[in-house]
C-alpha cells in the first residue's frame, strides 16, 4: 500500500466499522430489552384484567365475561389469546380470540409465581406467554388452583424490532458514507501539498523545472528547501566535475601538444615516431576517460530539456565550416518540438560525434532523423539516426567497432574512440547504439534513449 | 601571408610559430588573451591561430569580438577540450574550423593553407588558373605542368595574389602581410620581386599571370580553372 491517502482512508474505514458495529450492538440489545420489557408489562396488565373480571362460580369454578373490556380478546386471530386451565389441565375459559387454536401449554408454574416463556403456536407462529397459578379461594372457604395464560403474537413485535434494525443500519450507513467521502475530502485537500511536491519533483526528473517552488505549508517547507539545496549541490558537483576534467584536459593535452611539436622540430627519426605514437596513446586513453560519462544518468535530478533542432541546426552549421571543401549535403528531418533529456552537452557529443562520422564517411549525402522515442515528442527520450551513403560498416566489423571503448585501454592507438563514448553516453540514458545499413547506401547510426 | 598564434604555453606556441614561419608564413605571436585580442584587432593578419583557454580572456571571446568589430579573416581553434559543446560553441562563436590538442604540428599547417585556400574562394587543395597551378601544402609552383624554382620571397608573393586572385592587391599590403617584421620597408623591393616572378613563370611575355594597375597594385589576372 504505497499511497498516503489509501492508508489513511482504510484505517478510518476500518474504525469506523468497528465503532458503527459496537454501537449498532449496544442500540439494539438496549431497544430489544426495552421493548420486550414494555410487551411483558402490557402482559401483565392484560393478566391482571382478566383476573380482576373472573368470578366464582356456585359450580366450583371460574367465570370471565364474554366480552372483556380488551377488544382484542373478543376479535378471533387478534394476536392476543388468553385461556384459563383448572387444576385438572382442563381449559376452564379460553377468549374468543383464541377459539380453534391449541395455545402450547408450557410447564404448569409454582403458585404465585409469575412465568414468561417464548412459545409457539402449531403454525410457527412466535408468541411471548405469561402463566400464573393460582390459589382461588371460593366464598364456601375452598381453595381451588387454577393457571391463568396470557399470550401475545410476537409477529408485530418483530417487525417493529426489523424496522428499528433496518432504520439503524440505514442510518449508519448513509452516515458512514459521509463521513468517509467528507474524510477523503479532507484528505485531499490536507496532502495537496505533498501531491504538488511529488509532481513537482517529477517535472524535474523530465528536466522540466529547475527547482521546487516555494508555495508550501510551513511543515513542508523545509523539506522542499532542503530539496532544493541537494538538487542544487547536485548541479554544483555536476558543473565542477565537468570544469575539474576541462581543466584536467587543458593542462595534460596543452604539453602533449608541446611535446609533439618539438619532436617534429628535430624532423622525424624512428626515435621521433615511436614518441609520437606514445602521445598518441596517452592522448587517447585521456580523452575517452575525460569523456565518457561518470555516471548513470537515468535518474538524475540534474537534467534538463534539451531543444533537438536548434542543436542539431548548430553541429551542422558548424560542421559546414569544417567539411567546406567536402561540402557534404547534410539533410535533417526533426520535428521543432522534439526535446531530449538529459545533462547539457551531451546530446551535442552524441550527435556531434554521428554527424562528424557520417560527414567524414559519406560520399555526398547525410541524413539526420530525430524522434520520439515514446508517443510525445516533448518526453525527452529520443531515437537519432544518421544515415550516409558512404561505404558503410561490414557486418563482421560492427562488434569490433561496438565493443572498442570498453577495451580501450589496451588497445592500440587509431580512430574511433567517438563511437565509444556515443555508446556509453546513450547506455548511462538506459539506452543504445546499434549500427545498421543505411537506405543511402552507407552507413546508418541509431542512437535509442527511452523517456523518463 | 601573415598568421597570428595566440597560445599561452610558451613551447607550443614557438615550435607552431616556427614550423609555420618554415612553412612561408610571416607569424605574430600572443601568449595572452588581451594581447591575442590587441593583435587580433589591430594587426593586417589574413588568420588567426586561437588557443580557447587563455589567460586574462578567453579564446572564444576573442573570436567573438574580432567577428563583431568586422574581421573576416579565417580563424583555427586550437583546443584540449574535444567535447563537441566547445568546439560547436566555438565555430558558433564564429571561428571556421578547429585543431584538438595534442595535434600534429602537419596537421594545423593543412588546415590554415586550406581555410586561406577557401577565405579567397579556392574550393579545391590546388590552385589552378589557366596553365598556372599552385599547390599550397606541398609549396609547388607549376606553369604548363613544369615546376618553376622560386626563392621563399617570390613563392610568398604569387601565393598571396593566386589566394587572391582577380583582386586587386596594393604594395602596402603585400609589404604589410608578406614580411616578419619591419613593414617599413623600400616598396620597390616588391617591384623587383615581381619583375622576377614574371620572368620566370612567363619568359616569353604570352601567358601575363600579373598584371600591374599604375598607382593601386597588382592583380592575379588569370582566369580561375575549376574549382576556384
Amino acid at each position: 500500500m504505497s499511497s498516503l491517502s489509501a492508508r489513511l482512508l482504510i484505517s478510518v474505514s476500518v474504525l469506523l466499522m468497528f465503532f458503527f458495529g459496537v454501537t449498532i450492538v449496544v442500540l439494539d440489545t438496549a431497544f430489544r430489552s426495552a421493548a420486550e420489557q414494555a410487551q411483558a408489562d402490557i402482559l401483565d396488565g392484560q393478566l391482571m384484567a382478566i383476573l380482576a373480571a373472573a368470578e366464582a362460580t356456585d359450580s366450583g369454578t371460574l367465570e370471565l365475561p364474554p366480552d372483556m373490556q380488551e377488544p382484542r380478546f373478543g376479535n378471533i386471530g387478534s394476536g392476543l389469546y388468553a385461556e384459563l386451565r383448572d387444576d385438572q389441565g382442563e381449559i376452564a375459559w379460553r377468549s374468543r380470540s383464541a377459539l380453534g387454536m391449541e395455545m402450547p401449554t408450557g410447564e404448569t408454574p409454582q403458585s404465585g409465581v409469575r412465568v414468561f416463556l417464548d412459545e409457539m403456536l402449531a403454525d410457527g407462529t412466535p408468541l411471548l406467554t405469561l402463566s400464573l397459578a393460582v390459589q382461588w379461594e371460593f366464598p364456601n372457604g375452598e381453595l381451588r388452583p387454577f393457571v391463568f395464560k396470557i399470550a401475545e403474537s410476537l409477529e408485530s413485535f418483530n417487525a417493529q424490532i426489523a424496522q428499528f434494525r433496518r432504520q439503524l443500519f440505514g442510518w449508519f450507513a448513509a452516515v458512514a458514507i459521509i463521513m468517509l467521502l467528507s474524510i477523503s475530502i479532507l484528505l485531499r485537500r490536507l496532502l495537496r501539498p505533498l501531491r504538488q511536491i511529488e509532481n513537482e519533483i517529477g517535472e524535474i526528473e523530465q528536466g522540466k523545472r529547475p527547482s521546487l517552488s516555494d508555495q508550501f505549508p510551513t511543515e513542508l517547507s523545509g523539506v522542499a528547501r532542503n530539496m532544493n539545496v541537494l538538487i542544487d549541490g547536485e548541479r554544483a558537483r555536476s558543473d565542477r566535475y565537468r570544469l575539474t576534467l576541462d581543466n584536467l584536459a587543458h593542462s595534460l593535452k596543452t604539453p602533449l601538444a608541446a611535446m609533439r611539436a618539438l619532436l617534429n622540430q628535430g624532423k622525424s627519426d624512428e626515435f621521433a615516431g615511436r614518441f609520437n605514437e606514445q602521445i598518441d596513446r596517452m592522448d587517447e586513453i585521456v580523452r575517452y576517460q575525460l569523456r565518457k560519462p561518470a555516471t548513470s544518468k537515468a535518474d538524475s535530478l540534474v537534467l534538463t530539456l534539451i531543444p533537438v533542432k536548434t542543436e542539431v541546426q548548430r553541429l551542422v552549421e558548424g560542421l559546414k565550416k569544417v567539411y567546406h571543401d567536402k561540402g557534404p549535403d547534410i539533410e535533417t528531418q526533426i520535428s521543432a518540438d522534439m526535446q531530449f533529456r538529459g545533462e547539457s552537452g551531451d546530446f551535442l557529443e552524441i550527435a556531434g560525434n554521428l554527424i562528424d562520422n557520417a560527414c567524414k564517411w559519406c560520399e555526398r549525402k547525410v541524413l539526420v532523423t530525430v524522434q520520439p522515442s515514446s508517443g510525445s515528442s516533448s518526453d525527452g527520450g529520443i531515437i537519432l539516426q544518421v544515415a550516409d551513403d558512404g561505404p558503410g560498416v561490414p557486418d563482421d566489423a560492427v562488434e569490433a567497432l561496438l565493443e572498442r571503448g570498453t577495451r580501450l585501454d589496451e588497445t592500440t592507438p587509431g580512430h574511433g574512440i567517438g563511437l565509444a563514448v556515443v555508446k556509453e553516453l546513450a547506455e548511462s540514458y538506459g539506452g543504445e547504439l546499434r549500427i545498421d545499413r543505411s537506405s543511402l547506401g552507407g552507413a546508418e547510426f541509431r542512437v535509442t534513449i527511452p523517456a523518463s | 601571408m601573415r598568421l597570428l598564434v595566440i597560445e599561452d604555453d610558451a613551447t607550443l606556441r614557438e615550435s607552431l610559430a616556427a614550423k609555420l614561419s618554415e612553412s612561408g608564413f610571416a607569424v605574430e605571436q600572443a601568449a595572452d588573451g588581451r594581447e591575442g585580442l590587441y593583435f587580433a584587432l589591430e594587426y593586417p593578419i589574413d588568420l588567426a591561430i586561437v588557443d580557447l583557454g587563455l589567460p586574462e580572456m578567453s579564446g572564444l571571446d576573442i573570436i567573438r569580438e574580432a567577428r563583431e568589430q568586422g574581421k573576416t579573416y579565417p580563424i583555427l581553434i586550437l583546443t584540449a577540450r574535444d567535447r563537441w559543446e566547445d568546439k560547436v560553441d566555438g565555430l558558433d562563436a564564429g571561428a571556421d574550423d578547429y585543431v584538438v590538442k595534442p595535434f600534429h604540428v602537419e596537421e594545423v599547417t593543412a588546415r590554415v593553407n586550406a581555410l586561406l585556400r577557401r577565405s579567397g574562394g579556392w574550393a579545391s587543395s590546388i590552385m589552378a588558373a589557366g596553365p598556372v597551378t599552385l599547390d599550397m601544402s606541398r609549396q609547388e609552383l607549376t606553369v604548363n605542368e613544369v615546376a618553376v624554382e622560386l626563392t621563399g620571397f617570390e613563392y610568398k608573393i604569387i601565393e598571396y595574389l593566386m589566394v587572391r586572385a582577380g583582386q586587386v592587391i596594393s604594395k602596402t599590403e603585400l609589404t604589410e602581410r608578406l614580411y616578419d617584421q619591419d613593414f617599413e620597408r623600400d616598396s620597390n623591393v616588391i617591384e623587383v620581386f615581381i619583375g622576377r616572378l614574371r620572368k620566370k613563370m612567363d619568359p616569353d611575355n604570352t601567358i601575363k599571370p600579373i598584371e600591374t594597375l599604375r598607382g593601386r597594385g597588382y592583380r592575379f589576372a588569370l582566369e580561375r580553372g575549376p574549382g576556384g
